[in-house]
């Protein structure tokens, strides 16, 4: 370092040389202040590079030549004070005055180079943090740049407390002797620190750092000193700094965790409500009429006569396949709430499927509940294939059409059609029904803003209605809205409600559409093949 | 003489109710609750042969029902109809792609159940017997031997690809065939995963073959199991 420092250096005495040389070339034909004036020329270009001590040191050394050489009488160093005392003097002091703000100026600068590259290492260290998703993976950073601080070693203490201050788990990076461990975990507790410079136990080799987060600390890092040379208390502030923003980090991923788990808990209690709903509501009215109906079969066979006991036989049958559609949607929105958003679908198998086949297979199936061929459906012809669920995807357009003949009053046309719409292929339950009440609507789109939020109250609501108007079974699919927007979330897709133009509404199922995979060459086949 | 029936169901009201309604359809029925019990009636009561139908619940207490169904494929070439519950149907799939003849999902119709039952009962044997080699309905009629395709009497043009595919359906008509099995028979065993050939080449069928194709009444999908070609008019 010093021999780099003296290389670095060399235009000083160069500056030098140059100076003497120009006073021996002008003696004799400039007077003496003259002279003086290159020689204080020289020493504040030289104290550019040398540093005060070297400075001051070469002035005094120059001052007593120039008396030598060029001050009467020459070749001694006698002074004729009233003559020259005062220009020697003026030169020493002028030089090192100028020699002295040199050195200030370049102290500053060196402390603000070294103030940006420590907020610039600050700097970085927050983004690192701020782009790992557990802080905790900052720890060797952060001991890489104490470490480098206090050319010992590091040791860190972690407290994270999830689940509450009694579940807090504790971390060591490092290897802390028993002692430095309790004075880790006292820091850590206390919030402050300890060492050198911080005013408590100041005869410690090492300082102790809290990891501070805004609302509380986050653990302690131990740093190692060198007692030869100990940081200063910059370099402590820096340090302090440093652990901060791991604190800082860890209290940020604290506060995500504990969001993330009320966010789910908050999810998990709308779904307890709308399976416990769904058993309260859907469930109990088709399993009464069951059990009335099978009670009357068991109790008064005798006294009905052949068309009562197939009517109520009937009215079984009806009602058990309700149930057992209402299990099914239960079921299959349990399963799908209690997978995780993101994570890969638990039981969603995912293939490439024709939305014409799905279609036909559910129009076949609801044929049977559509006597009066109210359904109708229109596949744009050549649609691309999808990545979905077979069976999901039946299921949701299963419940749509069943709503939709329920809800779209006595006789009006149901129209399932599946179209393509910028890179997306929609597929469309719509019905001329009197639409979605007023009161419903809001409802309704909550359930669809929140995906799991109960519609038992909309579909109560619905039951009311209809019991108004006297006809028929008109139940609410309780489940059946949620689980549609459960599958449509599976899927990558988006489910929407509007009323349409001149009455009715429209249920559209939204799938994004992936790049197909190779098609089939259709190679002539050997004959007699098949 | 009434077809033998062996039916393996553990949930004993289920049981004892389609022993019931199978009994009043004419069929003599051997009722078994788990896999262990069925072997023992397959050993002993129907040790002679006379089996013609096995409904197979899968989820026994004992057992998923994989080994019944190998050792009767072993045995005999009696039609097994799986019954499954809603959720079974990796299971399902894995039944019928080694030998099953059909399946029903819990809950079922009874209806639905003795349909199922009449079309294995007349493909049963079939492996032994030459194959189906006439289809007609609806006013579609294939002829597998002269290699005829009509729809309302005028012949459709299929490519081969499309024909092969129509004649595996034929083949067991009214029953469910996998899309591994077809994909295996058709396109060969190498293309098993190539689902989405089928959904081409059935939207291709439909088109030539249904009056109305959004809404098939012959070339049914059985979604994520496989394709079923309606049975033929009686």
């Amino acid at each position: 370092m010093r021999n780099a420092g003296w290389r670095r250096g060399w235009p000083a005495p160069a500056a030098w040389a140059v100076a003497w040389g120009l006073m021996l070339a002008l003696d004799g034909h400039v007077d003496l202040a003259n002279q003086a004036l290159v020689l204080i020329l020289a020493s504040a270009v030289a104290a550019i590079w040398w540093g005060p001590a070297p400075s001051a040191v070469a002035i005094v050394l120059a001052v007593l030549a120039f008396n030598f050489a060029f001050v009467p009488p020459r070749g001694t160093l006698a002074v004729d004070l009233h003559h020259h005392g005062l220009l020697l003097l003026a030169m020493i002091a002028v030089s090192g005055i100028i020699t002295a703000l040199m050195a200030r100026l370049r102290r500053l600068a060196a402390e603000a180079d070294q103030h940006a590259r420590r907020s610039d290492e600050l700097r970085r260290f927050g983004d690192a943090l701020r782009e790992v998703d557990d802080p905790l993976s900052g720890e060797a950073q952060l001991r890489d740049l104490l470490g480098r601080l206090s050319g010992r070693g590091v040791a860190l203490f972690v407290r994270t407390a999830d689940a509450g201050p009694e579940a807090a788990t504790e971390r060591w990076f490092g290897e802390p002797t028993g002692v430095e461990e309790e004075g880790l975990r006292l820091c850590a507790r206390e919030g402050r620190g300890l060492g050198p410079g911080s005013g408590r136990h100041d005869e410690q080799p090492a300082w102790y750092l809290p990891l501070r987060g805004r609302h509380q600390t986050h653990g302690a890092a131990l740093v190692h000193l060198d007692p030869e040379a100990p940081p200063d208390a910059q370099e402590r502030a820096h340090a302090q700094a440093l652990c901060d923003q791991l604190g800082a980090a860890l209290e940020r991923a604290a506060a995500e965790r504990a969001a993330g788990q009320a966010r789910q808990q908050a999810q998990w209690q709308a779904m307890r409500n709308t399976l416990l709903s769904a058993v309260a509501h859907d469930h109990r009215t088709p399993l009464a009429t069951i059990i009335s109906a099978a009670g009357a079969l068991h109790d008064q066979a005798d006294r009905l006569d052949d068309a009562q006991r197939r009517r109520l036989a009937a009215t079984i049958v009806d009602e058990a396949t309700q149930l057992a559609r209402i299990t099914d949607n239960t079921l299959q929105l349990a399963r799908l709430d209690a997978a995780r958003p993101g994570a890969a679908q638990l039981g969603v198998t995912r293939e490439w499927e024709s939305l014409e086949e799905l279609i036909g297979s559910v129009m076949r199936r609801l044929r049977q509940r559509d006597p009066a061929h109210r359904l109708r459906a229109r596949v744009e012809p050549g649609l691309p294939l999808v990545r979905c669920d077979a069976v999901l995807i039946c299921q949701l357009i299963d419940n749509l059409v069943d709503n939709a003949l329920k809800y779209a009053g006595d006789g009006g046309p149901v129209e399932v059609t599946a179209r393509r719409d910028e890179g997306r292929v929609v597929l469309a339950v719509r019905d001329r029904g009197p639409g979605v009440p007023a009161d419903l609507a809001p409802r309704l789109s909550e359930a669809f803003g929140r995906g799991a939020a109960p519609v038992d109250s909309a579909a109560a609501a619905g039951t009311d209605a209809k019991d108004a108007g006297g006809a028929g079974t008109r139940r609410g699919t309780g489940v059946g809205l949620p689980l549609c927007r459960a599958i449509a979330r599976a899927h990558g897709g988006e489910l929407s409600v509007r009323a349409r133009r001149g009455g009715g509404t429209t249920f559209e199922l939204a799938l994004p559409v992936e790049p197909a995979p190779d098609a089939p060459a259709d190679e002539a086949l050997p004959e007699g093949t098949g | 003489m009434s077809p033998t029936v062996l039916l393996v169901e553990d949930d004993r009201e289920l049981r004892a109710t389609l022993r019931e309604a199978l009994a009043v359809e004419g069929y003599h029925v051997h009722a078994s609750a788990s896999l262990a019990d069925a072997r023992a009636v397959l050993a002993h009561a129907l040790g002679g042969g006379g089996l013609d139908l096995v409904l197979l619940d899968l989820g026994l207490p004992d057992g998923g029902g994989e080994a019944l169904l190998a050792q009767l494929r072993r045995e005999r070439a009696t039609p097994v109809i799986v019954i499954s519950a809603r959720h079974g149907d990796d299971q399902k799939v894995r039944l019928l792609d080694a030998g099953a003849d059909d399946y029903l999902v819990k809950p079922f119709s009874l209806a639905e159940l003795l349909a199922r039952m009449r079309v294995a009962l007349r493909h049963r044997g079939t492996w032994l017997q030459p194959t189906v080699l006439r289809y007609a309905r609806d006013g579609l009629e294939i002829d597998l031997q002269g290699r005829h395709v009509r729809r309302d009497g005028a012949p459709v043009h299929l490519t081969p690809r499309e024909y092969a595919l129509l004649a595996r359906l034929v083949r067991s008509a009214g029953q469910v065939v996998t899309h591994r099995q077809l994909l295996a028979d058709v396109w060969g065993p190498e293309y098993t995963e190539h689902t989405h050939y089928l959904r081409l080449y059935m939207g291709q069928l439909r088109g030539k073959l249904e009056a109305d194709p959004a809404e098939p009444r012959l070339l049914l999908t059985e979604p994520a199991v496989g394709y079923r070609l309606v049975e033929p008019a009686e």
